[in-house]
């Protein structure tokens, strides 16, 4: 069988001991708001073992002062890389998109002057971003009559540079139809796709740490925020703490899309909850200062 | 095409501001909402700022700054933040109440050394409060509370509120509390109905 298969041993050594493993989970839950418990123990050991042997430390002590003492911030940055779930696909909960240019779009280019800014955090590999733009393109009717901002974040740098670089396989874009990838990509001589330089081009892809108050200040006026299937990896304090967080980012009117198992009103009353079609989206007040 | 390329649109900058428990106790009275959230959440690294911050909570008018002061004294539980929100249980804000109800069941260790009291208030409504805390509190002992509920409490709002909460999260050992309860209230059929319903919740109906 291959080595990679292999289900995990149960009577090898923990990589790590008990209290080791309380200390590393605290030290990452501190700087990502993610949290493990013992159930994800093997998940969590696996990658760490990865990242002692990358880093040719010699021990979960070794590394873990290399990590926590490294000014730079690089190795926890691979370790988030590492510890990170970034499974998804074009137009991934289709319905969302079809809310999103059927409705909330011509509500907000009622009501804005301005470029519209729809925000995807996390962005991951790119996917939700780019459907964004493809579903404006294709769906909207009035798009070519605004202006339209797209910005896209995640915390972790390794899918930020696969997101820029827009070069996927079938399986992430099997939800799309032949005329669709003939649109907006070109073929790859291996296969794959790649999105097209004019749609690349357009969306700003950035490293943001979402319960990092200073990395989310940087982002203002918001009228659009896709939070998809992250919040779902939070503790209490830290979903409240990312809400709020969210809040600030977003002009008032302005909406925010859940992953279908989320719900803002078991996380927050600061939002109404609006149907647009099949979706459920949360709108921060209009006179929400 | 629509899509233009995007120019992003900075807040303001909140290290400096963060690391002057002065100022943001001086801003948690500034006239924009905005503001008075930037610095509750700031003041969340200072825990001494507690005592400040569950004052402001009465005072303040904007249900978003009530909701960052409470996330902010979430993330600094001690005696000293529960014993600061307990007054607002018997707010007449009925917002404001349930705001800090939600706080309080996220701050089990700190609430713990205060639920007998809160059980004994001469209040109905603050104990019924109280048990609405206990229905939703990640503390291995409120099960055990709410069975004290239901052997003692004199009121039947209060019972009913905890049979309730012992639907969500009792266990078999809530069994002989739930059962007898109907007979201290046998004028009122529905708690023999709301037991009923515990039970068949927790499996032993």
């Amino acid at each position: 069988m291959d080595a990679a298969l292999q289900a995990p041993n149960q009577h090898a050594p923990p990589v790590l001991s008990a209290e080791e493993f309380a200390r590393f989970c605290s030290f990452f839950y501190r700087h990502t708001g993610i949290q493990f418990n013992e159930q994800k123990r093997y998940f969590v050991e696996r990658r760490v073992q990865d990242r002692i042997r990358a880093t040719g430390s010699e021990g979960f002590r070794d590394y873990f002062s290399l990590m926590r003492f490294e000014s730079a911030g690089q190795e926890l940055q691979h370790l988030v890389n590492a510890m990170t779930v970034n499974e998804t696909y074009f137009f991934r909960e289709d319905y969302q998109f079809a809310a999103l240019t059927g409705a909330v779009l011509p509500y907000l280019a009622k009501r804005r002057q301005r470029p519209i800014r729809i925000w995807s955090l996390p962005c991951s590999t790119g996917e939700e971003p780019y459907s964004v733009a493809i579903a404006i393109l294709e769906d909207w009717a009035d798009a070519d009559g605004h202006d339209i901002e797209i910005y896209a974040s995640d915390i972790d740098s390794g899918v930020l540079e696969q997101a820029r670089a827009g070069i996927y396989g079938e399986r992430a874009l099997h939800r799309l139809s032949t005329p669709l990838r003939a649109r907006y990509f070109a073929s790859l001589p291996d296969h794959r796709f790649r999105v097209h330089e004019g749609i690349r081009a357009s969306i700003d892809f950035s490293l943001v740490n979402a319960i990092d108050p200073r990395s989310m200040a940087r982002y203002r006026g918001m009228d659009v925020v896709f939070c998809r299937n992250m919040l779902i990896y939070f503790d209490d304090l830290s979903r409240r703490q990312t809400v709020e967080a969210i809040y600030e980012n977003l002009a008032p009117g302005g909406f925010v899309f859940l992953g279908h198992s989320e719900s803002m009103s078991r996380m927050s009353s600061l939002f109404q909850p609006c149907k647009v079609g099949d979706s459920i989206v949360y709108q921060k007040p209009l006179d929400g200062e | 095409m629509p899509l233009v390329h995007a120019e992003r649109h900075a807040g303001p900058d909140v290290a400096d501001e963060q690391s002057d428990p002065r100022a943001l106790l001086a801003d948690l009275y500034a006239e924009e909402p905005s503001q008075r959230r930037q610095a509750a959440r700031g003041l969340a690294a200072h825990p001494q700022a507690a005592p400040d911050l569950c004052a402001r909570l009465g005072a303040e008018p904007a249900a978003s700054v009530r909701s960052v002061i409470l996330t902010s004294l979430i993330a600094m539980p001690s005696d000293t933040v529960v014993r600061s929100l307990l007054p607002y249980l018997r707010s007449k804000d009925a917002a404001l109440r349930n705001a800090v109800i939600e706080a309080l069941q996220r701050m089990p260790g700190a609430l713990g050394p205060h639920i007998r009291s809160l059980l004994e208030d001469e209040d109905s409504d603050v104990r019924i409060f109280a048990v609405n805390v206990l229905a939703a509190l990640a503390h291995a002992q409120a099960p055990r509370w709410l069975e004290v509920v239901l052997r003692c409490d004199p009121h039947v709002n209060v019972c009913a509120a905890a049979v309730d909460g012992l639907a969500e999260m009792g266990d078999r050992e809530s069994l002989p509390a739930l059962t007898a309860l109907p007979a201290r209230f046998p004028d009122e059929p529905f708690i023999a109905f709301a037991v009923q319903a515990a039970l068949a919740r927790i499996g032993a109906g």
